[in-house]
């Protein structure tokens, strides 16, 4: 009884798509896209499908025209290598399952597509580029495949931790929920932690006029505090005249351009240069 | 501002402090932070066990500190700083401290007059603002920023207004920010609020506000604009008026808007509006084209415009003339050029009414107009070192530490606050000696 339990729970439910018979994938829940789509109507989505495409429409068509389905985009696609070349990984076939089929329909897709596109955009995509360095035809595929976050993001059905994160950006302007008081105070206690073993160490907040603004990632305050410490050494060291803003932002990632909320991303890159600008430094170094 | 008559406009030198002199009496010397008016000198020193005070042209507190930040000097000469010291922060103002202790302390914020201070707090694991020692008994899950009205009486910052469980991306769409005004929550809530500000009456808050993931209008006093657009930036109360005129963004592109309707041309981009002292003008930035950035006046831009930066416009006193800096690079995608800091490449300058100075720095501070309107200067830095450049030409001193110069009132001298040979100097010089 227990080898047959274990045997049937070694075998992962699997869902087969309606629109795509190949596109085969285990059940794997997620709130973020199971549950928001219960939100969507027909109406809604032909907008927000239309709203993103919008003058667009030639320049998407004149991509599925073009394509000659060579596979070059394939052979640069981690996702299409790493699980033994199934064609519904590759690129072109990412797009042939969202955003062709979106014009094709012309917008007319119900809320199971839209969770399907999510999840072939978001979890089987990492937007790294290779497969339009590849096309032949320098087809920009990654652009067509964020076209489809911006709407799977407008639609708001984006798997849970990702928009967690990119909702978290909305707000702190941080991936991590970070409020503005414990951004300073952990710069103030790493300096603590130094500054007993080097004379005058300094996490320098707010020095107007330095040459450098740090800018860490969200995770180095939050859960890796001793990234500003051994940076402050680094700095140190090199005798940089060196500085980090009391204000946001501070965080130089952006969740918000994964999901591809625009505002965000702005309001990002405007902080960072706000703040460039208000402590009048010279470079900007950013952890990455 | 209407305390610069009565400072001392006619002895040409103070030698203050020596700096150098303090870095061998102390252990470590940090940042150095001047009073409005030139006369004071400060900063934090470690002292021989590790602990932390200030200084002020040489007067030690004898009180230690774990942590000391925020030193700044009010219009009216009052020293005030946040101190930290057995887990509790603390607000001083001349050695005397608050009554009411804090978790955290930041954002110190000060009124026109220097006379009233508010900081954002953390209290009791709850957050809020205290206002002159007065911390708001209502207290929230979190608070960013803080806005002083112009009187000094009133506060307002953004709150979360209930907990949030980790991943719950559905109670975060319901809105749980809003504005707390004097303690008291706006009814109505938003996915987001950004950009608080105070009417120039001090009876009325502005924001920004986010509906949902997409849609962005201007609230105030809790009630938004009919208008929904893709985007907004700050609002601004126009002087002497309730009006707001905020930048936000259409299907044709970024504009500026008063209550709600937009009255100027699209752009690419649009920030930083700024009002003339009369309340008749406006001036922002703008993009006219993707990479290019200038100043538009009344919805006309400069002919001229630039790659990198333009920074926010600022008037003369008359409200005639606009001056902001600007940085151009030759080709800001090249890497060669964006790291090669030469002359006339990748470098700050001026422009006044759209036209740029002959020379460019390595950085520039903002413009400063004289109270007559026809002269402009800046600090400077160049080679290493600080100057003054006034209307394009550079002065004849460089200075190792300086802070911005202020015009005598009746334009004819400048107020030089500024470190030579280790030591702080407080000079009186007529302009035509800069």
């Amino acid at each position: 009884m227990a080898v047959k339990n274990a045997v049937k729970s070694a075998v992962k439910e699997k869902v087969i798509s309606k629109d795509f018979k190949e596109y085969i994938r285990d059940v794997n829940p997620d709130v973020g896209l199971d549950e928001t789509i219960k939100r969507l109507t027909p109406e809604k989505i032909e907008k927000t499908i239309k709203a993103v495409i919008g003058g667009r429409s030639s320049r998407i068509k004149a991509v599925m025209n073009t394509c000659i389905h060579c596979g070059l985009c394939a052979e640069a696609c981690q996702w299409y290598l790493s699980n033994d070349k199934d064609p519904t990984y590759a690129p072109v076939a990412k797009m042939r399952m969202t955003i062709w089929e979106m014009i094709k329909r012309n917008g007319k897709v119900d809320a199971e597509f839209i969770k399907q596109c999510a999840r072939i955009v978001f979890t089987e995509c990492n937007i790294c580029h290779r497969c339009s360095m590849y096309c032949p035809y320098g087809l920009d595929i990654t652009f067509i495949i964020g076209m489809v976050r911006r709407i799977c993001f407008l639609l708001g059905v984006i798997p849970q931790r990702q928009l967690d994160q990119a909702q978290a950006h909305i707000v702190t302007l941080n991936q991590v929920w970070l409020s503005q008081n414990d951004w300073l105070d952990v710069l103030q206690w790493q300096e603590e932690e130094v500054g007993a073993d080097f004379k005058d160490l300094r996490v320098p907040i707010d020095r107007d006029g330095a040459e450098v603004m740090w800018l860490p990632l969200g995770a180095e305050p939050k859960t890796g505090t001793y990234h500003i410490e051994r940076t402050a050494k680094i700095m140190y060291a090199a005798g940089v005249n060196w500085t980090l803003p009391s204000k946001d932002v501070w965080d130089s990632s952006s969740m918000s351009m994964f999901v591809r909320d625009f505002v965000t991303m702005q309001r990002i890159v405007r902080g960072l240069y706000d703040n460039a600008a208000r402590l009048r430094i010279k470079k900007m170094v950013l952890t990455e | 501002m209407n305390q610069i008559a009565e400072w001392d406009w006619d002895t040409k030198e103070k030698y203050i402090a020596d700096i150098n002199e303090w870095r061998k009496k102390f252990p470590v010397v940090r940042g150095l932070v001047a009073s409005d008016d030139g006369e004071k000198i400060a900063t934090v020193i470690q002292t021989e066990d590790n602990r932390f005070t200030t200084c002020v042209n040489g007067d030690v507190w004898e009180e230690t500190f774990e942590r000391l930040w925020s030193l700044k000097f009010t219009p009216d000469n009052k020293f005030i700083c946040l101190t930290y010291k057995d887990y509790e922060w603390a607000l001083a103002v001349d050695k005397e401290f608050w009554e009411d202790r804090f978790d955290s302390a930041w954002n110190l914020t000060l009124s026109p007059d220097g006379k009233n201070i508010a900081i954002n707090v953390k209290k009791e694991e709850s957050y809020g603002v205290s206002l002159n020692g007065n911390t708001w008994e209502n207290r929230f899950v979190d608070a960013r920023d803080i806005a002083l009205s112009p009187d000094g009486t009133r506060t307002a910052t953004l709150i979360q207004t209930k907990r949030l469980k980790e991943g719950d991306i559905f109670g975060f769409q319901e809105g749980i920010w809003t504005v707390a005004v004097d303690g008291t929550p706006w009814d109505k809530t938003f996915v987001n609020v950004w950009g608080v500000t105070f009417s120039p009456d001090s009876k009325h808050v502005a924001v920004e506000v986010r509906f949902n993931l997409y849609d962005y209008t201007i609230a105030i006093d809790g009630k938004t604009w009919e208008k929904v657009y893709n985007c907004v930036w700050e609002p601004l109360f126009k002087p002497d008026s309730n009006d707001i005129i905020a930048p936000v963004k259409t299907s044709d592109g970024w504009t500026l808007a008063i209550n709600g309707q937009p009255v100027w041309d699209t752009y690419v981009q649009l920030w930083n509006q700024r009002f003339s002292p009369d309340g008749r003008r406006i001036a922002a930035i703008v993009a006219p084209e993707y990479g290019r950035w200038t100043i538009a006046v009344d919805n006309i831009p400069w002919n001229n415009s630039w790659s990198d930066a333009v920074l926010p416009p600022i008037f003369s006193p008359d409200s005639k003339r606009v001056a902001a800096v600007v940085k151009e690079s030759r080709n800001p995608f090249h890497m060669e050029s964006a790291l090669h800091n030469v002359e006339g490449n990748n470098r700050y300058s001026i422009a006044v009414d759209g036209t740029p100075w002959p020379g460019d720095f390595e950085m520039v501070w903002d413009p400063i107009f004289s109270p007559g309107s026809d002269k402009v200067l800046a600090k400077v830095e160049k080679n290493g070192k600080y100057f003054i450049a006034i209307d394009g030409r550079i002065g004849k001193h460089g200075y190792e530490a300086l802070w911005n110069p202020v015009f005598s009132p009746d334009g004819e001298k400048l107020l030089i606050r500024c470190v030579e040979g280790g030591r702080y100097y407080r000079r009186v010089v007529p302009i035509h000696e800069i």
